[in-house]
């Protein structure tokens, strides 16, 4: 039966991929950022999963504003990366796995979950960055890739609720998948970042440790946190955290901390990265 | 049955942040050509015709005049005011070879150097930002 075996959320910023990509990741800006990533990048050579549901929003690449999904969940054998507007980052191309992406929009959607599903779509630093981060400089992504794409960008997003459901019912599409596979599932974006308005650049570390220390153990109070609360604490792009809650419903009741970090500032964001497993 | 939303309350509580414009449904409609405008510079072939005559590629596009006069003149700000989102206006900076921090300084009003100084020493303080009615 195949099973997650781990939940991974980390920042996305696109800034991460050009340090890496033009061999930036040591001097001195970026290696408290990278330095983070070592034990993780160290851990998935022992972990070695099979697949990863990586959850993750599109920056207007993939989707514009003519269709705007909700939660998309892409089903295609290959997803290449996204022009976004200084040409293709030069990262391998992400494999999917069809089959289980398939097993899972029919599992979600009978379980009350209207997912929409994409057969072609190229993927943006908002998925291509948190793999470079966790994998570094690789021939091919080690791994098979299921995007679920989360609409953050136009209001209202999901509420965090839905989010944490959302992952629950990702967990029991997962387990009723017949074959041995090794599912890790990845929430991705955040932490505080303002990117627009002359409130650009706030950061709030206070609150975003707060949401760090509620990923961890049985409590499931984050689900509950509104909207606004994101907004006003966080910034208004500090939202995306609300993804990092599917990859946590997507744990179970209770949850271990392998590894944790924290850094500000990368360019206007707040550098967020934590490693769980899900507790019996 | 639940009692119905009062979508008004809600969207007064997004508007009550200062120095911010949720991407809410009244601005996604002002701005859906400005925002699919921004998205044409995606491809290479776009970009050169855009670079040529800033004028006549935004002649093809039925947006507001005040919203193609905001583009040209770059003033993001104004832009994000009449429903651009800044997801999709960052086709048009980055087009211009300009990041980010570039971007966010200029709407925050201070130089990229101030700006930076302000990430290094932990980014601006929610506090007092937070509400406007409210206050805090």
């Amino acid at each position: 039966m195949a099973a997650i075996s781990a939940g991974v959320a980390s920042s996305h910023v696109p800034l991460l991929g050009v340090a890496h990509d033009q061999g930036r990741d040591r001097d001195l800006y970026f290696a408290p950022i990278f330095d983070g990533f070592e034990w993780t990048r160290t851990w998935q050579r022992r972990a070695r999963p099979d697949v990863v549901i990586l959850v993750y929003n599109d920056h207007s690449s993939a989707f514009d504003m003519r269709i705007i999904p909700t939660f998309a969940i892409g089903c295609a054998e290959r997803f290449r990366p996204a022009d976004e507007g200084w040409g293709r980052r030069p990262v391998p191309d992400v494999i999917g796995h069809p089959d289980l992406a398939w097993h899972m929009a029919q599992s979600l959607i009978l379980d009350d979950f209207d997912m929409t599903i994409v057969n072609e779509m190229d993927v943006d630093h908002g998925l291509t960055v948190p793999l470079t981060m966790m994998f570094g400089d690789v021939p091919d992504w080690p791994v098979r890739v299921i995007p679920v794409a989360v609409n953050v960008v136009t209001y209202p997003p999901p509420s965090g609720n839905r989010c944490w459901a959302l992952g629950e019912a990702i967990a029991r599409a997962v387990a009723g998948y017949p074959e041995d596979l090794n599912v890790q599932i990845w929430g991705t974006g955040g932490m505080s970042h303002q990117l627009q308005g002359p409130r650009a650049g706030l950061i709030n570390r206070e609150w975003d440790n707060m949401f760090l220390d509620g990923l961890i153990g049985d409590s499931d109070h984050l689900r509950h946190i509104p909207h606004i609360e994101y907004l006003r604490e966080t910034g208004s792009e500090g939202i995306e955290m609300v993804m990092w809650l599917i990859m946590r419903g997507a744990l179970g009741r209770s949850t271990r901390c392998l590894h944790r970090h924290y850094h500000v500032p990368c360019s206007n964001t707040a550098i967020g990265h934590i490693v769980l497993e899900p507790q019996p | 049955m639940n009692a119905p939303r009062d979508m008004a309350a809600h969207l007064a509580e997004l508007e009550d942040i200062p120095g911010t414009r949720i991407f809410t449904a009244t601005r996604a409609r002002a701005g859906y050509h400005l925002n699919q405008f921004a998205m044409s510079l995606m491809t290479p072939e776009n970009r050169d015709r855009w670079k040529s005559d800033e004028a006549a590629y935004l002649d093809d596009w039925p947006m507001s005049a005040e919203q193609k006069a905001a583009v040209l003149a770059r003033d993001y700000n104004l832009l994000l005011d009449l429903g651009g989102n800044i997801y999709f206006l960052s086709k048009i900076f980055s087009t211009d070879g300009l990041s980010f921090v570039d971007v966010t300084s200029a709407m925050a009003g201070v130089s990229v150097a101030q700006y930076q100084r302000m990430m290094s020493s932990g980014g601006r303080s929610p506090e007092g930002c937070r509400s406007v009615k409210e206050g805090r």
